[in-house]
């Protein structure tokens, strides 16, 4: 997903040297695969079954296990991945006007789903479990915090993660991945509201910064 | 809520993104969004900047009824639903170097038909990059007593460090069933048949070690891929 700006960078250097073999391997990989998921989905607007299926095998892994660290059970991970695929073969053509990389778009759709059912399933339940205090640390799992610093092609964003203090990092993370809000974060830190809620504004101001230098986002 | 100021549009479209927002101020963004192009644009723009960080989570494949409920909403002609062929999704890997077609032929099975599995078909793990990307595949006949290993792509490994490939079972630490040539092919013998070395691992993992494997024991270095043992009797 990173490919987007990054490859989109790679791909302005490569316009002005007027060379393609000045493209870094990996770097036109993303791109292709970027094109591919373009073609799927433009095809997938004209109703094209199979370029529907392709999309689906190519990219369902990955926004299923998405899905799934933010909800925490297979049957609801299950559903947001179905309704999102049924939202993407009914609504692709607007993925046109769209301003982000296919894989972009495809993610945001489904984790504003899980973020929605997360927080209507919390209108219920207001409490953190045990279980969700801890997990931070990890079990057989990584945590939020090993997979912040993971993503090897999420690299830009990765490096301007490392510059944050720890607290901020956890808390990026445990937002991003578990789709914590700042009371739910207040409780996991054991801080004042307050305290959480500047830790992740000026992590974001940091990002944005960091990002922004590095000439990623717009 | 007040959207006059750009600086309190970004705030706010930041914490939207990344998941902080209580529900009531979820709601009232996602329905604003519509109208304020400044609130729309910056979410987009927040998004380009963080949902990367999506790609640190590995993938899982879904149950195939997933698909199947999916394939019977969107209606019409279910069967063409059906991804044409492998090769025709090759494009997207153009450069991949296919080991031998018993190799295709593996990888074909797993991603064309839903993971069903018999004891007696051979077992057979796909490993997977951060990007969903096949890399290499496992493959052993339940019996025996040998895992051969194969990339799917060329893997690039410096040359003082090697490939170890991990079962990681359910409970415990990993454990190290050998290590990876450079040529990106293993054949790795077991100390007992398949099934029951296999037995309670739900997934394999290969990760970047000192050249000789790790030093530990446990891995050390990152995880490059990994894969889900598909299990169903």
């Amino acid at each position: 997903m990173a490919q987007g700006p990054r490859a989109r960078e790679e791909l302005k250097q490569v316009l002005a040297s007027g060379s393609p073999n000045a493209m870094p391997e990996a770097a036109s990989k993303q791109l292709e695969k970027s094109a591919r998921l373009m073609e799927l989905l433009a095809r997938t607007a004209l109703a094209d079954q199979r370029a529907f299926a392709e999309l689906y095998r190519l990219t369902a892994p990955h926004l299923y296990a998405v899905a799934l660290r933010i909800l925490r059970e297979s049957a609801a991970a299950e559903e947001v991945l179905q309704e999102s695929f049924v939202s993407v073969w009914n609504h692709a053509g607007t993925y046109v006007s769209a301003k982000s990389q296919p894989l972009t778009w495809l993610t945001s759709i489904v984790r504003n789903r899980c973020l929605d059912q997360l927080r209507r399933r919390e209108l219920d339940t207001v409490t953190l479990d045990d279980e969700e205090r801890d997990m931070s640390i990890a079990n057989e799992e990584p945590s939020p915090l090993e997979m912040l610093l993971s993503g090897s092609d999420a690299r830009a964003v990765r490096n301007c993660v490392e510059l944050l203090d720890s607290n901020q990092k956890q808390a990026v993370a445990l937002a991003f991945y578990r789709g914590l809000t700042h009371s739910q974060l207040s409780r996991h830190f054991r801080q004042p509201l307050g305290t959480v809620k500047s830790w992740v504004r000026r992590a974001l101001e940091r990002l944005k910064s960091c990002l922004d230098t590095a000439g990623v986002a717009r | 809520m007040r959207l006059d100021a750009p600086a309190i549009v970004d705030a706010l479209a930041a914490e939207y993104v990344l998941g902080t927002l209580p529900a009531r101020t979820r709601r009232r963004l996602t329905n604003l969004m519509r109208f304020n192009r400044g609130l729309a644009d910056a979410v987009h723009a927040w998004e380009e900047r963080l949902l990367p960080l999506a790609e640190g989570v590995a993938p899982v494949a879904p149950p195939s009824r997933v698909w199947a409920q999916i394939r019977e909403r969107i209606g019409g002609a279910a069967a063409s639903a059906q991804p044409r062929s492998i090769w025709e999704s090759l494009g997207l890997w153009r450069g991949l170097a296919i080991v031998g077609l018993a190799t295709a032929l593996a990888l074909a099975v797993v991603v064309l038909s839903p993971p069903v599995e018999r004891p007696e078909q051979p077992l057979v793990v796909v490993l997977t990059g951060q990007d969903a990307k096949p890399a290499l595949v496992a493959s052993a006949d339940r019996g025996g007593r040998t895992l051969l290993v194969t990339a799917v792509a060329p893997v690039e490994v410096a040359v003082d460090r090697t490939l170890e490939l991990w079962a990681l079972p359910a409970v415990g630490s990993p454990r190290s069933l050998g290590l990876i040539a450079p040529s990106g092919v293993a054949r790795i013998a077991l100390p007992e048949r398949v099934d029951s070395a296999l037995a309670g691992i739900p997934a394999l993992a290969v990760s970047l070690e000192p050249r000789g494997g790790s030093p530990t024991g446990l891995p050390t270095g990152p995880v490059l891929f990994s894969g889900q043992i598909q299990r169903l009797y």
